[in-house]
């Protein structure tokens, strides 16, 4: 895994899904300060910052899922 | 020379496709300036409009059911083809999703959502003008959003369990409240003048029963929706039509009689209706075809009803019948069947067709003017 | 008649931009008075087959047929030849032909209507 994140580029517009789904652009670092996750097992909300350890704060449980964007995302109805 | 007219027989042969056991015959229109000797068949406005007959069979509010006679098969077709694919109609075009958490792709919600048929108040929607993208290629920079183009539309529901369920209770309806979406839970946003436009016809689906997805307890859809004008042709969402067909009137002409059990057996050649059986009169007994005689009271096969015949030549495939009976079809009666989503009524949906016809010629007329300037 | 969005397009600068550029009607190289194609852009069977019909019975005309040279565009080519002898250039052919689709489709929506307001009235 690369220590440098590359800027997110928009994908190109061929392709079927990717010519209808124009979500923003991620501008900003992914990985805020403090980002909610949700825990594998007991779908209890965990909210991690950087460097913490990946681990459910209530069962232990180590797989967790990210929630869904809070952006905006345009479609056509087609 | 004075054109002649041609007699009734001859015309009137000439209008029928022959329909045989293995091919179709005399399908194209003669009617041109040149085709038949010493005929004037150029075009007459004030013949066309004597022998153009419209008859109703059936007038609902979501299918008709009408004969249009005396027109030829490239204008009945151009109707079809307009009716399906060229007349404006009001369609979710855009989809902005805020939120959903339920299993259904973003994607293939937004293609559910468009297939939505929706309906206002015809005079509104009439009212509405055309959406035109950006297109930065050609340097077009977009009519903008307005309430004279844009319909916003907006589907907001959460799933949540039902605290007043029954313990042992196994439906989704009984355990959660908003298990399923239905299209009745899309909203209406109102925008500006289109209150005006649309009072007692609000914008809203035609069905409020449609399912759009289903959701279980913690998923959520938050979506905001905008709808356009479009053409069928464009997409299929855009078509007012769930289907408009038409089909040629049949014609069932018994060249020799045929009577007794071979008409009861004639009778179950069709579809119920067609074939009717009457009693060998009298004088049809008495008269000079010996076909007749002797059989006084005998069941005779009678054509009733030719349009209910669906032409499955099963006649045709019986030795008995093959040379007793002519199947056709009359060329100029076309039975139109249009059938609306529910957006517009069927009778106005084949006059807006008729319409846009006329309409592309006249943008044809100034196209046709501007290149002589 | 109140505006229709079916014909907003005449005045809408977009009417252009639908075509992208080109022209809705053009003359292709090669015609004569008596003798031309027309090339019609964004038009398909729909206007050519019932055009077809009206030019051609117009007993000046002695040839009118059309074709879509590739299915891929929306182009219609529409070839009309009059009588050496007539006076009728295939442009005037063009344009009557025109003129009577129009007139004829004003005769059947009138119909239409009567015929549709009978029935109706004898439903209630």
């Amino acid at each position: 895994m690369s220590g440098q994140r590359e800027a997110y580029t928009l994908p190109t517009q061929t392709g079927g899904l990717n010519q209808f789904a124009s979500g923003f652009a991620a501008g900003d670092a992914s990985g805020g300060p403090t980002v909610q996750y949700v825990c594998g097992e007991c779908a209890a909300k965990v909210s991690l910052g950087r460097g913490d350890a990946i681990r459910c704060s209530m069962c232990g449980h180590r797989v967790l899922y990210k929630e869904r964007t809070k952006r905006m995302v345009q479609f056509e109805a087609r | 020379m004075a054109p002649m007219q041609p007699p009734q027989d001859d015309l009137d042969r000439r209008k029928v496709v022959g329909i045989n056991p293995e091919t179709v015959t005399n399908i194209t229109s003669t009617d041109f300036p040149g085709h038949h000797a010493g005929e004037d068949n150029s075009w007459s406005l004030s013949n066309f409009k004597q022998n153009l007959k419209v008859h109703f069979h059936e007038n609902e509010k979501d299918e008709a059911i009408f004969s249009l006679v005396g027109v030829d098969a490239s204008i009945a077709n151009a109707f079809r083809r307009i009716l399906i694919a060229e007349v404006p109609t009001l369609a979710i075009e855009k989809v902005y999703v805020q939120n959903n958490t339920s299993v259904i792709a973003d994607e293939v919600l937004a293609h559910r959502l468009g297939l939505i048929p929706l309906k206002g108040r015809i005079e509104g929607l009439k009212w509405l003008k055309w959406f035109f993208e950006p297109n930065p290629d050609l340097g077009f920079e977009g009519v903008g959003r307005t309430d004279y183009n844009t319909v916003v539309l907006s589907l907001n529901v959460k799933c949540e369990r039902n605290p007043h369920a029954d313990k042992n209770a196994t439906e989704p309806e009984e355990k959660y409240i908003n298990s399923s979406v239905y299209s009745r839970h899309i909203k209406w946003a109102v925008q500006g003048s289109q209150e005006e436009q649309f009072r007692d016809g609000p914008i809203e689906p035609v069905s409020p029963d449609i399912l759009i997805a289903k959701l279980r307890p913690g998923q959520e859809i938050d979506i905001i929706m905008h709808a356009h004008l479009g053409k069928g042709g464009d997409h299929a969402k855009f078509s007012p039509v769930a289907t408009a067909t038409y089909r040629l009137l049949p014609t069932i002409t018994i060249t020799k009689p045929i009577l007794g059990a071979d008409a009861r057996k004639f009778q179950k050649c069709f579809p119920p209706g067609v074939i009717d059986l009457e009693r060998v009169t009298p004088s049809d007994a008495a008269s000079d075809e010996s076909v007749y005689h002797g059989r006084e009271g005998d069941e005779k096969a009678v054509v009733k009803d030719p349009m209910r015949d669906t032409v499955s030549r099963e006649c045709l495939r019986h030795e008995e019948f093959r040379d007793k009976v002519k199947l056709g079809r009359v060329q100029d009666h076309f039975i139109f069947n249009v059938e609306s989503t529910g957006q517009f009524p069927s009778d106005m949906l084949f006059l807006e067709s008729v319409n846009v016809l006329k309409y592309k010629a006249k943008r044809l007329l100034q196209a046709l003017d501007e290149m002589e300037k | 008649m109140r505006d229709s969005p079916i014909e907003e397009e005449t005045s809408d600068p977009s009417e252009e931009l639908l075509l992208g550029g080109a022209k809705k009607l053009v003359v292709l190289p090669g015609a004569s008075s008596h003798a031309a194609s027309f090339q019609i852009e964004k038009e398909d069977h729909t206007l050519g087959n019932a055009l077809r019909y009206f030019v051609n019975k117009n007993a000046d005309v002695e040839f009118c047929g059309y074709t879509i040279p590739h299915p891929s565009e929306t182009k219609m080519n529409i070839r009309i030849q009059t009588w050496e002898d007539t006076k009728t250039t295939a442009v005037d052919a063009l344009r009557k032909g025109l003129e009577d689709m129009m007139e004829a489709c004003g005769v059947i929506s009138e119909k239409f209507t009567e015929a549709r307001d009978e029935f109706d009235a004898r439903q209630s």
